[in-house]
């Protein structure tokens, strides 16, 4: 299986001479010191896209494998983590998701705005704190539960965005996409967490109206 | 969506825009178009509000994930056996 391995970043010809002097225990002894810093956050992702813990330590571990096998073609100094994730992300596309039953494999794209806006307008208009202060009450697992119905490119640009904290660029890289279509994703999705929470809302404390949302023109913005 | 009023900037683009403008990613112009919008509209900082209590919730929910202390010496244990081969 050949994963997309390659380097988010340009210039795999600049490395190559700097590379030759740098031995593979020398190599190893940098990629250890850098890369394994990032082994609980890639964890989190990978719990997040698996939803079993068993299955996420060998995503994280099959990661560092292929990230440690192609460290000699990254570029020392260019962003380490989004590569990381790059990789965690790519390898969860080429070999688990296949693998795995997915009931929520539809991709971004597939996923129309008409069923997104679907979703918003069933929401009568309601009081607005109300539907704010319902959302605070709703508890961890409804959260995740929410995201892991949303398609996965949507649940990635905002996973990565609010608890990774990545720049739209930096998810840009991660997912091989726009920055422009990283914006929408993570405007479509929070947007379509707030619809589910809202159901869940309404659903347990008799909580009306997730506001009308009317911004229909996706990637109009300012 | 709207309070009615007249504005510069019409509430669709503010709100199309909201969750690059929470996550910092408008620039310092966008930044500003947006900051006076919502100064005279309050549907659309109900949206931004919404928007980022939708954020924090997901902040909330995944972030207190931590790998199992045996998963990194599992790890370091692979990779080793790598670099030896």
């Amino acid at each position: 299986m050949s994963a997309q391995l390659d380097d988010p970043g340009t210039g795999e010809e600049s490395t190559t001479t700097e590379s030759v002097a740098v031995s593979d225990a020398e190599l190893a002894a940098i990629f250890e010191s850098e890369a394994m810093g990032y082994l609980d956050q890639l964890y989190g992702k990978a719990l997040q896209m698996t939803r079993n813990p068993a299955d996420a330590e060998d995503l994280v571990q099959e990661t560092y494998t292929k990230a440690f096998a192609a460290f000699r073609s990254f570029e020392q100094g260019t962003n380490l983590r989004a590569w990381l994730f790059r990789i965690l992300r790519n390898t969860y596309i080429n070999s688990y998701r296949k693998a795995q039953r997915q009931p929520h494999s539809t991709s971004a794209d597939e996923l129309s705005d008409t069923q997104l806006l679907e979703v918003e307008s069933r929401n009568p208009s309601g009081s607005r704190s109300a539907e704010i202060e319902a959302l605070e009450r709703i508890g961890d697992p409804q959260i995740i539960e929410a995201m892991n119905t949303l398609p996965e490119d949507f649940r990635t640009a905002v996973y990565l965005a609010d608890v990774e904290g990545f720049s739209y660029k930096e998810i840009a890289e991660i997912m091989d996409t726009p920055v422009g279509t990283v914006m929408s994703r993570v405007h479509r999705g929070r947007k379509s967490l707030r619809s589910l929470l809202a159901d869940y809302a309404r659903a347990g404390n008799g909580f009306e109206g997730a506001g009308p949302s009317s911004d229909e023109a996706l990637g109009g913005g300012i | 969506m709207s309070c009615g009023k007249p504005h510069a900037t019409p509430c669709t683009e503010v709100v199309a825009s909201i969750s690059a403008y929470i996550d910092g990613e408008v620039t310092a112009e966008q930044y500003q178009v947006i900051t006076v919008h919502l100064s005279e509209c309050p549907p659309c900082v109900h949206e931004e509000q919404a928007h980022r209590a939708v954020k924090g919730l997901v902040v909330r929910a995944f972030s207190r994930t931590k790998a199992p202390a045996t998963l990194h010496a599992r790890v370091r244990a692979t990779f080793r056996s790598i670099d030896e081969q």
